[in-house]
């Protein structure tokens, strides 16, 4: 891109604060307005325990709790355990059918 | 597995339901905030109606985004209970809502913040969730009042179901059904009253042992149900698997054999020869043990499973084969000692009950009295209860199987508190029933010290319907303990989900004559009436011959799965 004198000025401390929502953000808050967000997650939802993996995960918990002891363990350890692991075990089709979806989504919302 | 039954309970029990200690900062916020701390939350309960789901919006279209760094993907976001502040928490990273938290000031605390997707609490100081009695009540209550008001038909069907769609069949599937069908013709009038199902069993030598069993097995409601539909399909699974042995392919073809309608007696000879290949140090035409052949049967059903599943799956929950779900249970079996009260706990899965049957009758006549009545712990000196007028009954052995047990001065338990081998008392008790109890008497006596082995003829009552009830772990730790309520090791025990105690005697396999020499006979229960299996001949009997029978294996159906299955012939 050519720098152009009649670019915009460079942005200041007082704009900093109020940061451009990203692309990320944009789509987040939009799929939330919409209701498509809450849809997505109760699908995600569904497929998760279709497939067995809401049981593996409540079993991996289950496992690490007795090895730690009821009462030595918090949530955020159980999350940062159980994060990689349910990360790692998600099965293909599953992504694939979300990423479609909020594909789909994209496409009809005009982003 | 040992446990310790700790008497300083971490945990507070109301109701017998469990709940934990509030940590201080909860304490805290309760005593500053009066009795009703989360009712100002309560109008910002929102139960979404897909699932149900409880969540925490000021309104119902807000997007929670946090206040410190403006991030609304953040998947745990968290509303501060006192200022309504809401904070992300993304451990190790950065927790803005523990940052939020040690802003106190004198008129309350921060500590105490609500996830605002799951509607749960959070005690920031101690970066843990927490759980409240009066917020639960709240939640419940929002739940309750949503369902009530509103009108969408979506809240009251359960999710993951099609609507029901009435069907009748076009031409092509009319075809295709009359033409890979036969109609049940009303067999059981036309053929002597015999119902469908019963079909006498050739004897091939000596094979009386298998051929009472088998027709045991032919008329256990879940194992018929899962062969007559299909569930174990032997033409697929010999493709499958080439031609290997598979037990429960020869039982699939029994099973079409026996439920044809054919009364022709059958022969099971390809069974007989495959379960010859499996327990060959059985494999011969001497006279064999009905139970262990029970037993190597359901353990040849259950090899063939486990070879084709990678994950190994625990015996006990019956998740590996049909054999196990429906004979397994799991026993649990509690050691004392004696000297100091220490116990400890193991679970073992087991598929039948194995009962001795009451030594001399004469010498031990106490009153009867039912477990239920013992309060107190210790009975090691044996109350034979329920022994009326000297006559054994099925009760009274599983009394025996349950009560505390003495174990004697060579058989010193290792105490882990103790740290020395102490005297213990043993006590059994079902932790899990399963669906079908067999019980199998131990008529026969192997005495290596005597170098003789002996059969027991007593006689023993049995009933018809058994409630097992007395027999759970939660009845005999009860008693033990004086009706109070404390934790199960290993996980929630749900009595909700527990099927119920109350089972049906369907089958009794019986054996006369000598150890050596002896002949078994099945006595089967079909809609009401009662049937002698006797090898090939199969003829009615009245009831009291049955209970004047000798028993020796009896099964019995859970109550549920009984009405179900056998009440009417042919519309099950």
């Amino acid at each position: 891109m050519r720098n152009s004198v009649n670019r915009p000025p460079t942005p200041d401390a007082v704009e900093d604060q109020e940061k451009e929502p990203t692309l990320q953000e944009i789509i987040n808050i939009k799929m939330i307005e919409s209701g498509e967000k809450e849809k997505l997650m109760e699908l995600l939802r569904e497929r998760l325990v279709e497939c067995g993996w809401k049981d593996e995960m409540k079993a991996l918990c289950r496992a690490y709790i007795k090895k730690k002891g009821t009462n030595n363990v918090t949530v955020d350890d159980l999350v940062h355990v159980i994060t990689p692991k349910g990360r790692a075990s998600i099965p293909d089709s599953i992504k694939t059918e979300l990423l479609l979806r909020i594909r789909a989504f994209l496409a009809s919302a005009a982003l | 597995m040992s446990s310790k039954i700790n008497h300083h309970h971490q945990n507070d029990k109301t109701n017998g339901q469990i709940f934990p200690q509030p940590c201080p900062h909860l304490a805290d916020f309760h005593a500053r905030n009066g009795t009703k701390p989360f009712r100002a939350i309560q109008d910002c309960l929102h139960i979404k109606p897909p699932g149900g789901r409880a969540a925490i919006r000021r309104d119902s279209s807000e997007v929670p985004r946090c206040g410190v760094c403006g991030d609304s993907s953040c998947p745990r976001l968290y509303a501060c209970m006192a200022c309504a502040a809401v904070s992300c928490h993304v451990p190790p990273h950065s927790s803005h809502v523990a940052i939020h938290a040690t802003k106190t000031s004198s008129a309350c605390s921060h500590e105490i913040a609500v996830d605002v997707d799951r509607a749960e609490l959070f005690c920031c100081a101690c970066r843990d969730q927490v759980y409240d009695r009066d917020f639960d009540a709240a939640v419940v209550l929002a739940h309750t009042t949503s369902i009530i008001q509103s009108s969408k038909p979506e809240n009251l069907r359960k999710r993951r179901r099609i609507d029901y769609r009435p069907w009748s069949p076009d031409l092509r599937e009319r075809s295709l059904m009359v033409n890979n069908a036969s109609p049940i013709d009303s067999m059981s009038s036309s053929n002597g009253d015999l119902p469908r199902g019963l079909r006498g069993l050739n004897n091939l030598g000596n094979t009386c042992f298998m051929n009472s069993v088998l027709q045991a097995l032919f008329h256990t409601p879940p194992l018929r149900n899962y062969f007559l539909s299909d569930r174990h399909n032997r033409y697929y699974c010999q493709s499958k698997n080439g031609v290997r042995l598979c037990l429960a392919c020869d039982l699939d073809t029994m099973f079409s054999a026996i439920f044809c309608g054919d009364r022709m007696p059958y022969s099971p000879a390809k069974f007989l020869y495959s379960w010859w290949r499996h327990a060959s140090n059985l494999a011969s035409y001497e006279q064999q043990d009905a139970h262990e052949f029970f037993i190597s049967m359901l353990d040849g059903i259950h090899e063939k499973v486990e070879k084709d599943q990678h994950k190994p799956r625990s015996q006990g929950n019956g998740d590996c084969c049909i054999a196990h779900r429906v004979f397994s249970g799991i026993l649990r079996s509690d050691v004392m000692c004696m000297a100091c009260g220490f116990t400890s706990t193991t679970f073992d899965p087991c598929v039948d009950f194995s009962l001795d049957l009451e030594p001399n009758q004469g010498s031990s006549m106490k009153t009867s009295s039912t477990k239920s009545n013992h309060s107190c712990n210790c009975e090691a000196d044996g109350m034979n209860s329920s022994q009326n007028c000297g006559i054994s009954t099925l009760m009274g052995c599983l009394d025996r199987f349950t009560r505390p047990e003495r174990l004697g001065s060579d058989q010193k338990f290792f105490c882990q508190q103790c740290q020395v081998r102490q005297e213990s008392l043993k006590q059994m008790s079902i932790r899990k029933l399963p669906l079908v109890s067999c019980f199998h008497i131990k008529r026969f006596e192997h005495s290596s010290v005597r170098k003789m082995s002996r059969k027991v003829d007593r006689y023993l009552q049995f009933p018809l319907s058994l409630d097992m009830a007395p027999y759970l772990s939660s009845s005999i730790l009860r008693s033990r303990f004086g009706n109070r309520f404390f934790p199960f090791d290993g996980d929630e025990s749900n009595t909700l989900n527990e099927p119920s105690s109350e089972f049906e005697l369907f089958a009794v396999v019986t054996h006369t004559g000598k150890l050596d020499a002896g002949h078994y006979v099945t006595y089967l229960r079909l809609s009401n009436k009662w049937y002698k299996c006797d090898d090939a001949w199969i003829t009615e009997v009245n009831e009291n011959t049955v209970r004047a029978a000798q028993g020796y294996m009896m099964f019995y159906v859970q109550k549920m799965l009984y009405y179900k299955a056998s009440e009417k012939q042919g519309t099950s």
